[in-house]
């Protein structure tokens, strides 16, 4: 099972395209757990799970620095959401990205 | 010229949310927003905007059923300094990388140090003095102090903590016992300062720590709130950051939201005590008279999108949106739209909330929508409730439904000529499709 976090201000918006995400995923048989959480609560979240995918809702792309140097030892892809998927909030799309970048740095 | 703003407003963005002090501050006060909106229910129970409510149900519960709905009440609004103490205390010492809980205390700790305990207006027939903490200090006028002795305490701890300034026992004695005794010498460093903080303040013409921070500091920053220009700047740079794809109230609040908070909190205390409450710009007020369906306040727009729209892109985005936005989420048509970036949406988008603040602001003062009572609801309560509820009077719903048309109008031809935009380039291009919808789930799959 993998670990796909969405993080935004209140963590409101991002649900509602994470719940997209998930349904893409069971759709497909995607062993992957697709979960939005607001940004104040990212240090417990992260401790707690140790998600594989962290993403940012574009609204909030000014923490992308911050974030990067917190958690980006972890060595999990760490990005922030394409604002145009975001907009018409595409859980596809968004998906697709997110397990493209876990296969790259996996590679690595 | 949108590029040049950009690279002024980015930076604010980035340093506003990197600083640590203010993070904390913020994230600490939103721990304490859950308690305060429950706090809020009941006041309301007991304040029921409807005539003859408390007479109704003293003639099944008796009278003074209001005292027990209080107690709750007063537990959350009259001692929102201790409760902020606390959390913004946990929040920097989780931005210092030191023990949470334990900097959470020790600033809980350090507020009371500094805090009066007796009173002196309060002498019993023995001649004993009343000792205990007052609710005139863990409250309201406390909140500037608590958020100045959360940093200040915290800070020493974690510098101490740093410092390695700890007690070292032998080898052999079990790490956890080690552990327990790991806060101590920071703990006892912020005391001790705190304890002559205490000590400094008691011998000055002010008397305490919390008169002091009061009026240098506290009466003056909520005296700019009660200007009228305070909740426009509020509203307009909000919006601007937003305009920009950035969050704007998770930037601005991290300034304004101290002051909201206690204009917010002198309306109930106003309430309380039986004089006329005298702050138009509450918490309420800013989120549901300046605002509706989000930042800019978008609902009439996607109102707009949903039901006028002509092209596919904008009449599916309404729709889509159209749920979330009576909640005051947005950010699909701020993203989708789009409106960031977006030259011929800036106008509208910037000032549609500018414009509902002067005239909520100049209805307020001419008397026509009534003042909000101090009450603290979640800012997704949709229109028309919310007006309701935190005035007590219907006028606030019709005087919404009024603003909400406004906003209607001044976007309808804005949104025309970007409806008229994306149906002609609906006619001329062909589904175009990128790297991302080529892959098939089948490429993706992780081992």
């Amino acid at each position: 099972m993998r670990r796909v976090y969405l993080f935004c201000n209140a963590g409101m918006s991002t649900s509602l395209l994470a719940s997209k995400m998930q349904k893409v995923a069971e759709e497909h048989n995607l062993p992957i757990e697709v979960k939005a959480f607001p940004d104040s609560k990212m240090d417990n979240i992260i401790a707690e799970f140790n998600p594989d995918c962290i993403l940012l809702g574009p609204q909030v792309k000014y923490l992308y620095e911050k974030v990067v140097e917190r958690y980006g030892h972890l060595g999990h892809p760490i990005f922030v959401i394409d604002s145009t998927d975001y907009g018409s909030m595409n859980g596809e799309r968004v998906l697709k990205a997110a397990i493209k970048k876990m296969k790259e740095s996996e590679a690595k | 010229m949108f590029d040049k703003l950009e690279k002024y407003l980015s930076p604010v963005a980035d340093a506003l949310s990197k600083n640590k002090i203010l993070s904390a501050i913020r994230d600490g006060f939103l721990i304490t927003v859950p308690i305060v909106i429950v706090g809020s229910i009941f006041l309301l129970i007991s304040n029921f905007p409807i005539t003859g409510w408390s007479e109704m149900v003293a003639s099944v519960f008796g009278e003074g059923w209001e005292t027990y709905l209080d107690a709750v009440t007063s537990s959350t609004f009259d001692v929102v300094a201790l409760t902020g103490v606390l959390s913004i205390g946990y929040c920097y010492a989780r931005e210092k990388g030191v023990d949470k809980i334990a900097g959470g205390v020790v600033a809980l700790t350090c507020f009371l140090i500094i805090t009066p305990k007796t009173h002196i207006a309060y002498v019993n027939e023995a001649g004993k003095a009343f000792s205990g903490f007052s609710f005139g200090n863990l409250g309201t006028s406390g909140m500037f102090l608590s958020m100045i002795t959360a940093i200040l305490s915290v800070s020493i701890f974690a510098w101490a903590m740093r410092k390695k300034l700890v007690i070292k026992l032998p080898d052999g004695v079990p790490p956890a016992v080690m552990d327990s005794f790991a806060a101590l010498i920071p703990a006892a460093f912020a005391m001790v300062t705190f304890f002559l903080v205490n000590i400094i303040f008691t011998n000055t013409a002010y008397g305490s720590a919390h008169a002091f921070i009061y009026e240098v500091l506290q009466a003056p920053l909520v005296g700019l709130g009660r200007s009228n220009l305070f909740e426009v700047i509020y509203q307009f740079l909000s919006t601007l950051f937003w305009f920009f794809g950035i969050n704007g109230p998770a930037v601005t609040n991290t300034i304004f939201s101290p002051i909201h908070k206690v204009l917010t909190q002198e309306n109930y205390e106003a309430a309380k005590a039986g004089i006329a409450m005298t702050n138009v710009f509450t918490s309420a007020f800013s989120d549901f008279f300046c605002n509706y369906g989000g930042g800019g306040s978008t609902l009439g727009l996607v109102i707009l999108m949903a039901f006028t729209g002509k092209s596919n892109r904008i009449k599916t985005l309404g729709r889509l949106s159209l749920p979330a936005a009576i909640f005051g989420i947005n950010e699909p048509i701020i993203f989708g739209l789009p409106i960031v970036l977006n030259p011929l949406m800036a106008v509208p988008f910037i000032f549609v909330p500018v414009l509902n603040t002067i005239t909520a602001t100049i209805a307020t003062s001419i008397g026509i929508l009534p003042i909000t009572a101090g009450v603290q609801l979640p800012w997704t309560t949709p229109i028309l409730f919310s007006g309701w509820l935190v005035t007590g009077s219907f006028v606030a719903s019709l005087f919404q439904l009024a603003q909400l048309a406004m906003d209607m109008a001044i976007y309808f031809p804005f949104l025309k000529m970007l409806d008229r935009k994306y149906l002609e380039e609906e006619a001329i291009t062909a589904n175009e499709s990128d790297e991302l919808d080529d892959l098939s789930f089948d490429d993706l799959v992780l081992e």
